[in-house]
């Protein structure tokens, strides 16, 4: 993968610039020794990167210009705005109890990151030609959501690697809202990293769609004692999209769980992984992702659950449940359990299958016409994921994307 | 209303019905009896048009129309109706936006105009509230952990909401405790008029008592073997099919 490092690490780029530069040099050595994951990399067998090759991308990095208006909302919400990869702090709109400021080196934590294979390039990337870093903190109940928006220009080709850190105080609640849709055959690596004190509760609902930008994401959530994260995705496709979501729940009473829906036609190439760590006992999560693929789209999910060795009395379900819509399309969906504890419970369920002639017989039979049959299936079976979002505008609004995705 | 004529169904490339005649005029109620195989289904089946079922020959009349040139849902704004023998789940779509969703595509499709919500709910709880079942249902997924019984019943409140002209039940009085039997018959009952007509598919006389069916018909290796009026069902009742078989031979 040397013609990926040379797209999109040039060698003179990585300055030292001081704060960020100790930081910088060790992700470009790791990089330069390991490359990007190639077909043999286990976790990213599915995702051709070849298609990141035969892209140019501008190395100049995010490019101020003329900001459109983030999109409206037919709710109350804060909006933080970045657009080709920049953040104007001055123009965000923040929450009352939610507060903005400039990531510092401390603010970044690399030792889970695997410096030993190809296997976290795309972080050690984001690291290694680091811009632009936001954080956010959030004191006490936030009761409006705050919406992260991403957007590019519809001739934005470069490669952006935005970083966002959200750190929720003890006690405190948000609803985190990710939008993120852009067409322009650009690259965004993000790194997101999700703080949860004891106690606190963050939302996280993400809506994104794409046309030809490549998404590659890092998300790692890190829930404390009796602190509950609860993720909610909505993926409309894209040229090409990896999204990594780890939660790690690292104290007792911590939980996470994870719904998630891909709703993939034309040439989308979606790849969800992600792993839920049970770092010690009497944790919980459940997960429920499920895929529909249409026309030659390829969705691919591998949902990992690992209790490591004393995390005793943890308790996990998974379920991953996908729909092929055509011939030509592919999914690849794999539940991964690694149990090392006593006393767990840790179900998992898969399930790949095709509309059921049955069910659109019985609705034809009623009147609907065979597509209006087939949109209220697909809508069925997808919607059902997201029967644990509160009632609400926000839970109405995520309904209407979704049918509008299928 | 139905004119079928020397009706011949295939599935799977294996004969099922093999020239069945059969006449229903408007407001009247045929129930159609038969042992196991007959092809009793199968003629519900193909009526409402199924994938599968193929009509190899015959033609069949529906108020004025060429059945067979319809598609499924083309027949169902005709104003067939069938209520399944085995009616599915639909995980995820609620029952209220279902039944909603097809009256409107019905309407919309003979040009009238769609039903508002609250009209709809109105109506809808009515039909719930005479079959005695639970308004929650409304909010569950089409047939999603529905009782046996709660799903056949669930069918007549189709029925009774979208208002066909012909309406074919497939054994729906199977699997109903002697209560709910009543329910679905009351229910079928106040749907009569002097135009709307039923096919009643069943295998027990007891439904019969009270539907009072205006003809019976006995199905035999894919023919209409005897017809009769009720009191060939309380025949049927107390002899059986046997009588078939001396009758073939």
């Amino acid at each position: 993968m040397s013609a990926l490092i040379e797209k999109l690490l040039p060698e003179a780029d990585v300055s030292d610039d001081g704060s960020f530069g100790a930081l910088r040099r060790k992700a470009q050595k790791v990089l330069m020794q390991h490359g990007f994951p190639q077909r043999k990399t286990e976790n990213w067998k599915y995702l051709p990167l070849a298609l990141l090759e035969k892209r140019t991308f501008s190395t100049a990095g995010p490019v101020a210009g003329s900001v459109p208006a983030p999109p409206e909302f037919p709710f109350e919400t804060g909006i933080v705005h970045m657009h080709n990869g920049l953040v104007d702090p001055q123009k965000c709109r923040l929450p009352r109890g939610v507060a903005i400021s400039g990531m510092l080196p401390s603010d970044i934590d690399t030792s889970k990151l695997d410096d030993a294979s190809p296997a976290d390039a795309f972080a050690w990337l984001n690291l290694a030609r680091f811009d632009q870093g936001w954080k956010l903190r959030v004191e006490g109940r936030v009761e409006q959501p705050l919406a992260v928006v991403t957007s590019c220009d519809d001739d934005f080709e470069s490669a952006i690697h935005p970083r966002l850190k959200v750190e929720l105080a003890e006690g405190s609640a948000l609803t985190l809202l990710e939008v993120q849709h852009a067409e322009a055959a650009g690259l965004i690596n993000g790194v997101m990293d999700l703080e949860l004190a004891p106690k606190s509760s963050l939302v996280h609902v993400i809506d994104r769609s794409f046309g030809e930008t490549a998404l590659i994401q890092r998300t790692t959530a890190r829930v404390s004692d009796a602190a509950e994260y609860r993720a909610f995705v909505l993926d409309g496709g894209g040229r090409l999209t990896r999204q990594d979501l780890v939660a790690e729940l690292d104290a007792a009473g911590a939980n996470a769980s994870i719904s998630g829906v891909a709703a993939l036609g034309d040439r989308s190439l979606v790849d969800y992984h992600t792993a839920i760590e049970h770092l010690l006992g009497r944790t919980s999560s459940q997960e429920n992702f499920r895929i529909l693929a249409d026309d030659q789209a390829v969705g691919v999910f591998n949902g990992r659950i690992h209790i490591v060795p004393g995390a005793d009395d943890s308790h996990s379900e998974m379920n991953t449940g996908n729909l092929l819509l055509s011939e030509n399309a592919r999914i690849n969906t794999k539940p991964e359990l690694e149990i090392h504890a006593e006393d767990v419970t840790a179900s998992h369920g898969a399930t790949i299958g095709q509309l059921d002639d049955d069910a659109r017989f019985y609705l034809r039979s009623r009147g609907l016409t065979d597509g209006q049959a087939i949109a209220l299936l697909k809508y069925g079976f997808a919607a059902a994921v997201f029967d644990g979002m509160d009632a609400g505008a926000l839970k109405e609004w995520m309904l209407e994307r979704l049918e509008a995705c299928l | 209303m139905l004119n079928i004529k020397n009706l011949h169904v295939a599935v799977g490339g294996e004969e099922i019905i093999k020239g069945l005649d059969l006449e229903v005029g408007p407001g009247e109620l045929h129930a159609v009896m038969g042992p196991n195989g007959s092809g009793k289904s199968t003629l519900g089946y193909a009526l409402a048009g199924r994938d599968g079922y193929e009509v190899t020959e015959g033609s069949v009349q529906f108020d004025g129309a060429n059945l067979l040139d319809l598609e499924v849902e083309e027949r169902a704004t005709a104003g067939l109706f069938l209520a399944l023998q085995y009616p599915v789940e639909i995980p995820g779509v609620n029952n209220a936006y279902f039944l909603r969703a097809a009256l409107n595509a019905q309407r919309k499709a003979r040009g009238e105009e769609e039903v508002d919500s609250m009209g709809f709910l109105k109506t809808v709880r009515e039909h719930l509230k005479a079959l005695k079942m639970d308004e929650a249902l409304l909010k569950r997924a089409v047939n999603e952990g529905f009782s046996g019984g709660e799903k056949k019943r669930n069918e007549i409140v189709q029925m009774a909401v979208l208002q066909p002209k012909l309406a074919i039940l497939d054994e729906t009085d199977s699997g109903l405790d002697i209560d709910a039997l009543k329910l679905v018959a009351e229910g079928v009952n106040r749907l009569r008029d002097e135009n709307r007509s039923f096919i009643v598919i069943t295998h027990y006389q007891r439904l019969l008592e009270y539907l009072v069916p205006d003809r019976v018909h006995v199905l035999s290796d894919g023919r209409i073997a005897e017809s009769g009026d009720r009191s060939l069902a309380h025949r049927l009742e107390r002899e059986g099919y046997a009588f078939l078989d001396t009758a073939e031979a």
